[in-house]
């Protein structure tokens, strides 16, 4: 009877959405702030890429917020699994095996360079620093699959993403105490579409790319080690 | 009826309905974590939906123009962005969460994991000195 | 000068990026530091209100017009800017059970950091996004505050951190709809912009845009009925931090509610809407805490009433409604953390209190005057609060809400006395038990003290609380301020 009820009550739901769906103006969106941004957004910060115009430039302090929210999701998660585990330091599972061992290797630099390179080229090409810092993360994630007695050193991870984020604000005060706002984008702007333009963006957008980097390594490491640590126990 | 429109529509819409239904309806964590990770998409989508312009281009300024109709609009695609990281995080953290609750409690089933917090909670209350948690199975 | 009032959300945000690799060196430094940091803010928010008495906008990154953020800063926003710092440090976690690892005490402290951040960004900021975005910033660090437990994270402290998580995620995702379907139809995120913009908001799908941002809010601000997760999360957290989301982050959600409200959708409506959920939030709250067994759960229920008094008063139109709320909602911000900090060793069942005022007379004294300000005894500012409330109500001729305050204040009376009677009883049997940690002590008395300054000056108090609601309400004002002058 709950089921039916539940059912009942989602069909009523689905009903409504697509009526509130049907009221929408889908492909004419109103565009009042979109058109100014389409006009001014390269010229006014130098990115060709607008929505790294926005993300950076006009939204700047959403994207602050963000990195906060990622770093509250690690340190809750770290604080989560931190307690009530046993220090265990032997683990008992073996390496991955030949294939995924070389593969690892040989696909570390590779996942490295990309990362990098979609960070860096935020700014003119879709990505940027959360883009390019996953596939950053999963390169330094790579090697603990492939040899899980292997350990994340959690020290440097912290002190990178510690410091990258610390940058990031550093930045934005910069710009308040030189130049009056709050991450106001300074240095200067260059020529829309070379790698050196969009002033402080690139900067601030590798800041983003370390941190969320750093942090997803060190939270995937800990849900890993984790890991090991309920296999231990069962094997026990 | 069955127009472009109302295609991209029901994408997001049976993706919220999806989500938000298991999300009422289920009763073990984990499926609960599964819908969330649905209905934020879902949710996603509806605003990248809000921004969509039929016949346009990516906002990048290098990109050329000609036969189109324009370009999208930024702002929703900037703002999707934060909501994904920001969906990320949580489902991250939810998963810890539900890690050590399997670890303290040893089951998954929402309705066993209430019933058992209620119980340290009474535990906690008799003793208002010092506190008394249930220990953990593996402690 | 004004600029740096984006400092209380950047110093903040900086301090908590930076505090786990300052502890590694020194934990006592950045136990230290953090505080100092935050009274440092406060002082400098005092200063600004000293000497900008005037309204004023920020735009960030010197983006001006509504395609950047604006910060909109006006006498209600410096309140709430400079109330935010005081509190923390008030509930600061001053001692931790030696047990703890120094990296679970920095996480803590990290995120109790973050939670000021988010909350100083939430007072002042002036678009519906970035509004969004602190409001989740402040959802994960509470996550992580109540996972973290009463001394000891157990498994009731993760599961009733999960309960939470789950509410608020659903309630995000509708929040987040919300915003969506807001810009399907305004394209715009500007909270002045969507002001001047109204009329397109006053269709069924704006309307609709309300109810889910409600929802999505109202997690926090212990609407009904997304409120569940309250009675859990503070019997599962340590007080301190059921104190931090009661008293400061319960009246963070409330204002941007308020300002939805106020700028974007002045039906009529939308405030019925919110009367009918104060009205039900404070019955249930009041029954529930009747049958409380224990005084956190007993707490935690009367929360959630006096957040439903709040929101009844703001359905009250105009200055009036504004004026009520503000004064219930910050007599609630000063008098529920010291309810929770005094919980803090008395927080269990009600039972075993009888005769404990021995082992903590300043305490169980300054329960009584908690106590008597929350039911409304004059001249306690309570009493106050309860006056404006119901001369708005009267003034609606809304004769329910007003029966349903008058029956919460005597059921209030009822609960809150017999636990009184309790604690100054005599009981042979009963051994006394160990008293308060002297920073509880501390902190509730300077509330208390706080609570008795503002009734010898009630009558100041009630003049800025005027002048600040006739401010907040002036929406004129607000759409010339941020987009009028200066684009």
């Amino acid at each position: 009877m709950h089921r039916f009820t539940s059912f009942l009550f989602l069909g009523g739901f689905l009903f409504f959405l697509s009526v509130l769906a049907g009221i929408l103006p889908l492909g004419d969106p109103p565009m009042l702030i979109g058109q100014v941004i389409q006009n001014q957004g390269a010229t006014e910060t130098g990115a060709a890429n607008l929505v790294t115009a926005v993300v950076l430039g006009y939204r700047g302090i959403d994207t602050l917020g963000e990195l906060a929210i990622l770093f509250a999701a690690a340190t809750a998660g770290g604080l989560v699994l931190s307690s009530g585990r046993r220090k265990s330091s032997v683990c008992s599972d073996d390496d991955a095996g030949f294939i995924v061992k070389t593969a690892a290797e040989l696909l570390f630099p590779l996942l490295v360079v990309a990362g990098l390179y979609i960070v860096i080229h935020g700014h003119l090409t879709p990505g940027g620093g959360f883009q390019g810092g996953v596939i950053l993360a999963s390169a330094f994630f790579l090697p603990l699959l492939a040899r899980p007695s292997a350990k994340m050193n959690h020290k440097v991870m912290s002190l990178v993403e510690g410091f990258s984020g610390a940058a990031f604000i550093c930045i934005g005060l910069i710009g308040l105490f030189n130049h009056g706002a709050f991450l106001q984008p300074f240095l200067s702007k260059g020529v829309v579409g070379e790698l050196f333009s969009a002033g402080t963006l690139p900067l601030l957008y590798i800041a983003v790319g370390l941190k969320v980097g750093a942090e997803l390594a060190g939270l995937l490491a800990a849900l890993n080690e984790e890991d090991d640590t309920e296999e231990g126990n069962e094997h026990a | 009826m069955l127009d472009a429109n109302s295609i991209l529509f029901a994408g997001a819409v049976g993706l919220l309905v999806i989500g938000i239904g298991g999300m009422v309806i289920s009763d073990h964590l984990y499926r609960m974590l599964l819908a969330l990770a649905l209905a934020e998409a879902g949710a996603n989508l509806m605003l990248v939906l809000a921004g969509f312009k039929w016949n346009a281009v990516a906002p990048i300024v290098t990109f050329s123009m000609a036969g189109t109709s324009g370009m999208v609009d930024p702002v929703p695609q900037a703002m999707v962005l934060t909501a994904i990281v920001i969906g990320v995080g949580v489902q991250a953290l939810a998963l810890t969460m539900i890690i050590r609750i399997r670890n303290a409690y040893g089951t998954l089933s929402m309705r066993e994991i209430k019933h058992k917090m209620e119980q340290d909670f009474a535990a906690k209350a008799d003793l208002p000195i010092e506190t008394r948690n249930i220990p953990a199975r593996n402690e | 000068m004004q600029e740096l009032i984006i400092l209380t959300f950047a110093v903040p945000l900086l301090l908590a990026f930076l505090l786990p690799s300052l502890s590694r060196i020194s934990f006592t430094l950045s136990k230290l530091l953090a505080p100092v940091v935050l009274v440092a803010l406060a002082v400098m928010v005092g200063c600004i209100w000293q000497f900008h008495d005037d309204t004023f906008v920020l735009h960030i990154g010197n983006f001006t017009g509504p395609q950047g953020i604006v910060f909109y800063i006006d006498r209600l926003a410096l309140l709430f800017a400079f109330a935010v710092p005081v509190i923390t440090v008030l509930l600061w976690p001053w001692y931790f059970d030696p047990q703890e690892s120094s990296e679970l005490k920095t996480r803590k402290l990290s995120l109790t950091l973050l939670l000021v951040a988010a909350s100083a960004g939430m007072s002042l900021s002036g678009d519906i996004f970035n509004l969004y975005v602190f409001y989740e910033l402040l959802a994960v660090a509470s996550y992580g505050l109540i996972a973290a437990g009463d001394h000891k994270a157990g498994g009731s402290s993760y599961a009733a951190a999960f309960r939470y998580l789950m509410i608020s995620a659903l309630g995000s995702v509708f929040a987040l709809l919300g915003i969506a379907l807001i810009y399907f139809q305004t394209g715009t995120l500007n909270l002045a912009h969507l002001s001047e913009m109204k009329q397109v908001l006053d269709s069924p799908a704006g309307l609709i845009a309300f109810v889910f941002i409600l929802l999505g809010f109202g997690v926090k601000a212990e609407l009904f009925p997304v409120n569940s997760w309250v009675p859990e999360a503070y019997m599962a957290s340590s007080k301190r931090v059921a104190g931090l989301l009661a008293g400061l982050v319960s009246k963070l959600a409330v204002l941007v509610i308020i300002k939805a409200l106020i700028l974007i959708y002045p039906q009529d409506e939308a405030r019925q809407l919110l009367l009918i959920l104060g009205v039900i939030g404070v019955l249930i709250g009041e029954f529930s805490a009747m049958k409380a067994q224990d005084m956190t759960r007993m707490l935690s229920w009367s929360s959630i009433a006096q957040l439903g008094l709040v929101f009844i008063a703001f359905s009250i139109p105009g200055k009036a409604g504004m004026l009520a709320g503000l004064a219930v909602a910050l007599h609630h911000m000063i008098t529920k953390p010291a309810l929770f900090l005094i919980a803090e060793r008395w927080g269990g069942s009600l039972q075993k209190l009888t005769g404990q005022a021995a082992s903590s007379p300043l305490m169980a004294a300054l329960f009584v005057l908690f106590a008597l300000s929350m039911v409304g005894v004059p001249p306690l500012p309570g009493f106050w609060a309860k006056f404006l409330l119901l001369s708005g109500l009267s003034a609606q001729e809304a004769w329910l809400a007003i029966g349903v305050v008058l029956v919460m204040t005597v059921i209030e009376a009822n609960y809150l006395y017999r636990v009184i009677s309790s604690l100054y009883g005599k009981d042979e049997l009963q051994s006394i038990s160990s008293g308060h940690h002297k920073a509880d002590v501390f902190s509730a008395a300077i509330l208390g003290g706080v609570l008795i300054f503002s009734t010898i000056q009630i009558q100041a108090i009630g003049k800025t609380l005027d002048d600040i609601a006739s401010d907040a309400v002036d929406i004129k004002s607000y759409i010339s301020n941020s987009i009028g002058g200066s684009s």
